[in-house]
This record gives C-alpha cells, sequence and structure tokens, in this order.
C-alpha cells in the first residue's frame, strides 16, 4: 500500500494505481477525456494534468526535513498526465492550485479549437463529457480576462475551424462525425483490446487525423465485430453515435431503466432508455462481475422489433376470425375450449427468456393439474444443471479453457471474457469511486496468451485465433472428440495433434474450465462424455444454453415429467404456449393459447384464444445466467396495450381450468423463491445441486446434416438496420455445393422448424465438408436437421 | 502473384531484424513503394496478411507517413512542403502554378506519366523556403517561377536533377547546405 496525500486529505492505495484513481478515492475530481475504465491509459488527452511531488532522501539515508520537521515535498518540474502515473509512496498530488487549473483550462481551450459546437444538434447533448469538463474546467476568468473591465475570452483561436466530413456511415449501425472527435483513441484502444478485432485505427497524422475502418466496395466501411456498438457508449463527445437510436429523443428526455438483457444467457446489464412508450435506446450498464461494461450488438442494436406490431390486446376466434376481447372474455373463450380436456393432458410452454417468477408459476401450476407436459422453448437435451457452473472469476483464474463450440455468437460476453483470460487480467479491483479509471496493469497490444485455450467448433470460429489448438469437426462429431481427449478412443481424423496438446494442457492445469456450446448439451452422448471429462479433470463448466434463463428454470424443474412432450415435439391434447411454436406443434392439438407479443401468419391461422405478451424488457423478476448468478429485471415503460406476464396469464387459465392459481401476482412468486428456493439476494450466485440425467440415445445423424448454427441475433430482431445487416444464407463448402447441385448465390426453399424459408446459397471456403450451415436465429441452435431441400427460384 | 512470394530471403533477414514481427511494417512498406511507386490496396492486403495485421492498420501506419503512397505516382514525385515557413514563403502560390503547369492535382498523375504532386509537413528546410523534394532526391530550394519552370523542362528533357541548371543566385540543388544558400 502507498500512502499519497491528495491536496489536503491522506489515503493508502494499492501499488500500482495511477494517480488518477488516487485522486478520485480521496474524493477529488479531475478532468480526463482519454482515460476509460477497463481500457489501458495512454495520457493521449493531456486533459489531466496534476502536479505531483515526492519526499527525497538525503545521502545520510533519511527523509530531507522541511522547517516543521515533515518530509519535505520536492514538487515535479512539470506537471504531469495522472492517468498514466503511478503512485509511491509518501506521494503529493495538488490538483486545486492556479497552476494546474491553468493548465488544465488551457487544454480544455486547446481541444475546443476545432470542435463543432453544434452541440443542439448532437444526439450526446446532455450526456458529452466534453461539454461537462468544459462546463467545470474549460474558462477561468482569471486567467482569460485582458482587463478589469472586460469579458473573459472564451477562446483565443481566431482561424476558421476545421471542416471535414460528417455523418460519415461507419457501419450500419454506428455513424461517425469527424469533426468532433477529439482524438482520444478510446475506440481504437477498445477494439485492440477487448474484442480483439482490430477493425479501427488512426488514418493520417496530426491536424488531419481521423479514425476509419476498412473500406469495402467504394468508400462504404464496415466494422466486422460482434462488439461494435460498444464505442458509442465509451465516445466522451458525439463523434460516435448508435444509429438505431439517432434523432430518437434529447438524453435528458429518456425514461432510463437497468436491467437485464435476455438476448442470451450472460445476463448482461444494460440501460434502457425509453421515450414516449417506445424503447428507442440500450446501452450498456456496468456490471463488474458478468460483462463489465460491455454487450454485444445484438443486445444493443436488436431492440426495434419490441416498437412495432405489438398484440396489444387478447384475441380470440370467433367463426373462423380473430377478434379483439377484453382478458374477462378472452378466459371465458379459455374455460368454454378447455371443457373436457383432462387437466393431465394440458400442456404449459415458456419462452427461454421466461424469468425465475414465470418459470416458478408455471411449474406450479402444472404440478396442480398433473400434467407432465411442460417446458420451455430452448432446453438442451442435457440440461445446463447437470453440470457445475463456473463463474466469469473462475474463468479468469482458469490454467487452461478448453471450448466446445463458438463463444462469440452463442453467448457473445464470454469471448471478452476468454480475451481477457488471454491478456492474463485478473478481475479488476475496487476503489472507493468503483473500478478504477485508469488502471496500469492494463496495457495497449499485449501479446496473447495461447497456451490457455484451445477450441474446437464444427465450422471456423473467431476465438480460433487465441487458441494454442485449434480445429473445426463435423457436426456431430463432438462425442468422438470428447472420447479422444478421455483417452477413450481415436480421434477423428486431422484433429489428433490439437486434441492431444488439449489433453496434455487439461491434465497438467489445476484449474481449468470447460465451455460447452449447444452442439454440445444437445448431443446426448457427447454431453455425457464432457461430464465425465469435468468429473476427471474436476473442471467446472459454462454452458451456452440457446436459452436465456436456461439454469434458473431447469432449477425450478420446468421440463418434461415422465410421458410429457418436449418444447420440440407435439403431443398435449389443449396447449398454453409463450411463444410462436411449429406448425406440427399447432396442428396437433385442439385448442391452442398463444401468449404472443408479436402474431404472424402461422399463429393467425392456429390459434383460438391470442393473449399479449410483454418482452423481457418489460419483465419485473429475477434471471439466473450461465454462471448462475441472480439478475434482476426491472420493467420498462413500452407501450404494450394490456399485455401481461405469464404470471397473469397462468392465473388467467388456472382460474378457466378452474383450480386455484398457485402463484397470481410476480410479487408473490418472488417471496416464494426466497422462502420455498432459498434463492440468494441479487448478484448472489444459486447453488444449484448438478441434475443427475439419464444419458439418452443420440438420434442417428441425418446423412447430409444442415447444421443450425448459432448467431447471437435473433428472428425477431431482424428489423430495421438488422435487417440489413444480417443476411440469413445456407453456407456450404465448394465441394458439399457441388455434390448437392447448389450454385454461389441460387435461391433455394428448405424446410426448418421455423416453417419453409427462402435462403440464398452461399459457398465458403474452409467449411468442413459433409455439412452445410444455416444460421438457426433462435432457440433451435446447435441441432442438425436432414436437408430437404427443395430447389427452386432463379439462380 | 504477391510481391513478396520471391523476396522470401529477404523478408526472413528484415523479421530476424526485430522482436516483433509487426515491426517488420515499415520497411516491407518501403520495398514495395520504392519497386512500384507506390503501395496499392492489393499489396497492403498482402502485407497485413503476412504480419497478422488489418488491413486498417496498415493503412493507418501508412497514411501516418506523407513519403508512403497510396495512389499511383509519376516518374518525378514533386513534393511541396506547406508547412510554416514554406508557406510564409509561397508555398500556396507555388502550389497553385505546379497545379496550372501540370494541370493534375493531388492523386493524378500527368498523361505523359513524368510527374504527380503533394503537399507534405515540414522537410526541415525553413531557411530555404520554399522547397520541393522530387522524389527521394536532395531538396530544391528558394523555389521562384521561374527556377520551377526550370525544374519541370529539366525533368521533362530527362536530364538528372543535379544536371538542371536553375536560375538565380543560389545554388541550383543544394544538398541541405545552409552555408551555401547563405552567401
Amino acid at each position: 500500500m502507498a500512502k499519497v496525500t491528495v491536496n489536503d486529505r491522506t489515503i493508502e492505495v494499492p501499488n500500482g494505481t495511477s494517480a488518477m484513481d488516487a485522486i478520485f478515492h480521496a474524493g477529488y475530481d479531475v478532468p480526463l477525456f482519454c482515460a476509460e475504465r477497463y481500457l489501458s491509459p495512454v495520457g493521449a488527452c493531456r486533459m489531466c494534468l496534476v502536479k505531483t511531488g515526492a519526499p527525497r532522501k538525503g545521502p545520510d539515508g533519511s527523509f530531507i526535513l522541511d522547517e516543521n520537521g515533515q518530509p519535505k515535498i520536492f514538487w515535479a518540474p512539470k506537471l504531469a498526465a495522472s492517468c498514466v502515473t503511478a503512485v509511491t509512496d509518501g506521494m503529493a498530488i495538488d490538483t486545486l492550485s492556479d497552476e494546474v487549473k491553468h493548465a488544465q483550462s488551457g487544454m480544455v481551450e486547446l481541444t475546443l479549437f476545432n470542435h463543432p459546437l453544434d452541440c443542439p444538434t448532437c444526439d450526446k447533448g446532455g450526456a458529452c463529457e466534453l461539454q461537462d469538463r468544459s462546463y467545470e474546467y474549460g474558462l477561468v476568468e482569471k486567467f482569460y480576462q485582458p482587463g478589469e473591465l472586460e469579458l473573459p475570452l472564451y477562446t483565443r483561436y481566431e482561424m476558421t475551424r476545421r471542416h471535414v466530413d460528417k455523418h460519415h456511415t461507419l457501419s450500419e449501425f454506428i455513424t461517425l462525425d469527424r469533426e468532433r472527435c477529439i482524438h482520444c483513441k478510446r475506440c481504437i484502444r477498445y477494439f485492440e483490446e477487448v474484442p480483439g478485432d482490430k477493425v479501427l485505427d488512426f488514418i493520417e497524422r496530426g491536424v488531419h487525423t481521423f479514425i476509419n475502418t476498412e473500406e469495402i466496395e467504394g468508400h462504404q466501411t464496415t466494422l466486422p465485430s460482434n462488439f461494435s456498438g460498444n464505442i458509442t457508449d465509451i465516445c466522451p463527445v458525439g463523434a460516435l453515435l448508435d444509429r438505431t437510436a439517432r434523432f430518437r429523443g434529447r438524453n435528458w428526455e429518456y425514461d432510463s431503466v437497468a436491467t437485464t438483457s435476455m438476448d442470451d444467457a450472460s445476463g448482461s446489464g444494460i440501460i434502457a432508455d425509453t421515450r414516449s412508450g417506445f424503447l428507442e435506446r440500450i446501452r450498456a450498464q456496468e456490471r463488474r462481475e458478468v460483462n463489465e461494461a460491455w454487450i454485444s450488438d445484438a443486445a444493443r442494436f436488436g431492440h426495434d422489433w419490441v416498437n412495432e406490431g405489438r398484440v396489444t390486446r387478447p384475441l380470440v376466434r370467433r367463426d373462423g376470425r380473430l377478434v379483439e376481447v377484453t382478458w374477462e372474455e378472452a378466459q371465458a373463450a379459455i374455460k368454454a375450449g378447455l371443457a373436457g380436456v383432462p387437466q393431465t393432458r394440458i400442456g404449459i410452454y415458456l419462452p427461454g427468456g421466461a424469468t425465475l417468477e414465470e418459470g416458478l408459476a408455471a411449474v406450479e401450476l402444472a404440478q396442480t393439474l398433473g400434467t407432465p407436459h411442460r417446458d420451455f422453448q430452448g432446453r438442451t437435451e442435457t440440461p445446463a444443471t447437470a453440470f457445475l457452473a463456473a463463474s466469469f472469476d473462475e474463468l479468469l483464474d482458469a490454467q487452461f479453457v478448453l471450448v466446445l463450440g463458438d463463444p462469440s455468437e452463442e453467448t457473445p460476453i464470454v469471448h471478452l471474457r476468454l480475451s481477457e483470460l488471454t491478456r492474463g487480467l485478473k478481475p479488476a479491483s475496487k476503489l472507493s469511486h468503483g473500478t478504477p479509471i485508469a488502471d496500469l496493469n492494463i496495457k495497449e497490444n499485449v501479446p496473447r496468451d495461447r497456451s490457455k485455450l484451445a477450441l474446437f467448433s464444427p465450422y471456423p470460429a473467431q476465438l480460433a485465433k487465441w487458441a494454442g489448438a485449434s480445429g473445426t469437426h463435423r457436426p456431430g462429431q463432438e462425442a468422438a472428440l470428447l472420447a479422444a481427449l478421455l483417452g477413450q478412443g481415436e480421434a477423428p481424423a486431422g484433429l489428433e495433434e490439437a486434441l492431444e496438446w488439449a489433453r496434455k494442457r487439461l491434465a497438467e492445469s489445476q484449474k481449468s474450465v470447460l465451455i460447452l456450446g449447444a452442439n454440445v448439451l444437445n448431443a446426448p452422448e457427447a454431453a455425457t462424455k464432457a461430464k465425465q471429462l469435468a468429473e476427471k479433470t474436476g473442471a467446472k463448466v459454462l454452458c451456452l444454453t440457446p436459452a436465456a434463463n436456461a439454469r434458473g428454470l431447469e432449477a425450478l424443474g420446468l421440463y418434461p415429467a415422465k410421458g410429457g412432450a418436449a418444447w420440440t415435439e407435439a403431443g398435449p391434447q389443449a396447449v398454453y404456449y409463450g411463444y410462436a411454436p411449429t406448425e406440427e406443434q399447432l396442428k396437433s392439438a385442439q385448442f391452442r393459447i398463444l401468449h404472443l407479443t408479436h402474431r404472424n401468419a402461422l399463429t393467425d391461422r392456429y390459434a383460438d384464444v391470442i393473449l399479449p405478451n410483454q418482452t423481457p424488457y418489460e419483465k419485473r423478476g429475477q434471471t439466473v445466467n450461465l454462471e448462475g448468478r441472480v439478475l434482476p429485471l426491472e420493467p420498462v415503460s413500452i407501450d404494450n396495450g394490456e399485455a401481461d406476464g405469464a404470471v397473469a396469464a397462468l392465473a388467467v387459465l388456472a382460474e378457466a381450468i378452474g383450480v386455484k392459481p398457485p402463484v397470481r401476482l410476480v410479487r408473490q412468486a418472488t417471496k416464494l423463491l426466497a422462502e420455498k428456493w432459498k434463492l440468494p439476494a441479487l448478484m448472489g450466485r444459486w447453488n444449484i445441486k448438478p441434475a443427475s440425467f439419464q444419458p439418452s440415445v443420440s438420434s442417428p445423424q441425418p446423412s447430409t446434416p444442415v447444421y443450425l448454427r448459432p448467431t447471437m441475433w435473433r428472428r425477431e430482431q431482424l428489423t430495421g438496420a438488422v435487417a440489413k445487416v444480417v443476411r440469413v444464407a445456407l453456407e456450404a463448402s465448394p465441394e458439399v455445393a457441388r455434390a448437392h447441385g447448389l450454385i454461389d448465390g441460387a435461391t433455394v426453399e428448405l424446410e426448418t422448424p421455423a416453417g419453409r424459408e427462402k435462403v440464398t446459397v452461399k459457398l465458403v471456403q474452409g467449411l468442413p465438408s459433409g455439412a452445410m450451415y444455416l444460421p438457426a436465429l433462435g432457440p433451435w441452435v446447435g441441432r442438425s436437421l436432414e436437408a430437404r431441400i427443395l430447389v427452386g427460384g432463379e439462380a | 502473384m504477391g510481391f513478396f512470394d520471391d523476396k522470401q530471403d529477404w523478408l526472413a533477414e528484415t523479421f530476424a531484424q526485430y522482436p516483433e514481427r509487426r515491426a517488420a511494417l515499415m520497411p516491407m512498406l518501403r520495398r514495395v513503394q520504392q519497386d512500384e511507386g507506390w503501395v496499392s490496396p492489393e499489396r497492403q492486403e498482402e502485407i497485413g496478411q503476412i504480419l497478422g495485421l488489418t488491413a486498417t492498420e496498415v493503412a493507418g501506419v501508412m497514411s501516418f507517413y506523407s513519403y508512403y503512397q497510396a495512389l499511383p505516382t509519376g516518374k518525378y514525385h514533386l513534393q511541396v512542403c506547406a508547412t510554416l515557413s514554406c508557406a510564409i514563403g509561397g508555398a500556396d502560390e507555388l502550389w497553385d502554378e505546379l497545379v496550372n503547369e501540370l494541370q493534375i492535382l493531388r492523386g493524378d498523375v500527368t498523361d505523359d506519366g513524368l510527374f504527380s504532386i503533394q503537399k507534405v509537413e515540414c522537410l526541415g528546410s525553413c531557411h530555404t523556403a520554399p522547397v520541393i523534394q522530387v522524389n527521394d532526391e536532395p531538396y530544391v530550394e528558394c523555389v521562384t517561377k521561374a527556377r520551377l519552370q526550370a525544374l519541370l523542362e529539366g525533368l521533362r528533357q530527362g536530364k538528372k536533377l543535379e544536371e538542371i541548371q536553375l536560375p538565380g543566385k543560389v545554388g541550383h540543388v543544394v544538398h541541405n547546405r545552409g552555408d551555401e544558400v547563405q552567401a
């Protein structure tokens, strides 16, 4: 620990802390633009200049004392940038003297030379760091007042401002205003350090410097990263802006709610900004334990669907047509429809993003009815709760991590945490102001430690770039791969060396973590072997489940009992679905209650009753992420008419059947979870006992499977800008395409669980032969279909 | 075919000089520039692939140095210093003169393939402003209209730079020696 005196306060901070963090820790302020939490400090903006000094030892080895007998402080001759200055024991920092104030106001003046003052039309206005710092530190009258009777000068710059490219479309999601850029380098450092995609850099130099990315076709640019949106959060000015939220409202008009993203199983913290009942913008919320300060592009940009085409009132089928009714009338219709249906033949199915409260309501109701037909969408063949979950802190502490799957697409936050692992970072320490703003442990351009990671996936995955050994395999070969790692069988051809390396690393590592993708969890044989491997090596496991709350819903028991139909099957006589199921499932039931946020052609054709549902943004409740951490969901004020969550809908259903609803209110369910289920407080980790599971027999692999490959995007998100970016294509290696008579760019029709789909064929070099790939865009990820391609349309 | 395909020995030698592979970016860019006169996007891509850098990073380094050309250049690439001393000494007028005379702008090459022009930052010869540098050759200093005309004429005739007689008191081509100029 180092003792530091900041102005008049003496504090103790760990050695290696930056002077900037010491100042904040002491409760003083210092202006900054380029330093940012979780990024390396570089001292680019020179805004945080402070005066530093230290005691000095004389020739006799003792401190030189001043007239009061205290160690004399020798002040440095020049001011120092506090973000890149490490504290030393006995250091003194001065942030309040005229010298410091003068330097800081001079830096603001310099930064503002070429900055366009278009704050009234700038989306960052009101939430802009440059605005704030200019007000606080910019003009110190006494330095800029030429005479006593004259007004102070705001700037001494008399030439015209530099004018460069405005509203440059960096990608479909991000716009760049080069005039506003103050060259803090936060976005460039972010891309290099955090996701590891070096897609942005300074071009030119001096006053001409601007940021740019690779140009494709003419002057069009794109940011090929799953995490590009975070640069709009960290930009201290309005240079990088979120295009999906541009000009939707002023910062002070938004209602901001901190909640949890249900887009993947990571449980990332988000801040949802709404205005007049519309969800306009999503920003990252700092959640140190989970997503730090970053979220994926899917969680950030995929929100427009919430505002469009919602089901706002219950609908009931009368004379073959769906008509809007009240909830009471809908309940009467359900009562009539369920007359004569045995209680044990009613199915209850929730979406994968259901809260624990909703899960509890479903489980309790299913038990009351005695029905085995209960499940949630996206449940994997092998439950995630069969494995002992690792936490992200344990992941950073691991000596070796074996990945089977593609975290970058399945649960993108895991990609960022693995990036930290390969950079050798430990969880950030906490000071009185929170996460250190200028953490000197973080460096630029750190070589990645490849000995910590091995990755095997059914197609080339991004993370392979940091893996010491990696390989692609045919979908369905996971079990053979794991058998080789266990030493039980021959390694698949071509992977012998990589698997041998991984096996050796696993054996010699004390602390290791397994990361299992949906492809393993959906292959029972592979999952059984993965469990053996975890038990043999003592490794903890992160399961990349397609359902956001899979761990929690499984722990509550929301899976089919003996004889019950799973979410992939048809079966019950009457059904309640919290999502739009497949046509086959709809067809086979006699009475269908659909609790939906959006209608589609299929639901309009088959539904007997449609109830308006809430999106995960509108729910109150709790969820459990892949680490088993309990996280809060807070309702965001989105205009959804009479929509209500599954707790209310299931209570309506129970009353229609004629039983007392076990749970009627969300609050009641929350209480029950705490008391009966011993759910820990928020942010705590739910100690779920590993579930035993019966290793079922794997269904035979299709001869030429179409593998439903993971993407971070979901089908419902494909509106607006997202629809322009996410192209659904049937990918195949040239050999496979030739064997099936497919031409690059041809349109084919395909039978998928989500219905018939028209997709274009895309030839991709380097894909394993023997399989084709289709983005799953939802809960069916990690499964293989028999390729039933109906060639049609134009080539 | 890639530029470096038949230069594997040179590459190995260059990599051996640096602790990190990416440090070889500068000599590689220089090699391409010297041989081809500019670094085309294809060459940037190739260098990026060899060094494991993205095209953006290569472009970032390239654009930092005005020496590297991202656009094709003529046989004589005329670099006009436009920083303070030369600007005061008439660099802007010199630039206009060049544009008028050659009928090209930055990024163009004259039809005969001889000339291309560029404004550059300080060449470090402020006492002999304004200054023009032709390719990698020594500076042409204290450039006036007449001296510029003579320079272009000489180059068109295929003379070597040191053979060209420039009018005026000061030495025609001074090898960065301020004392001769002041004399």
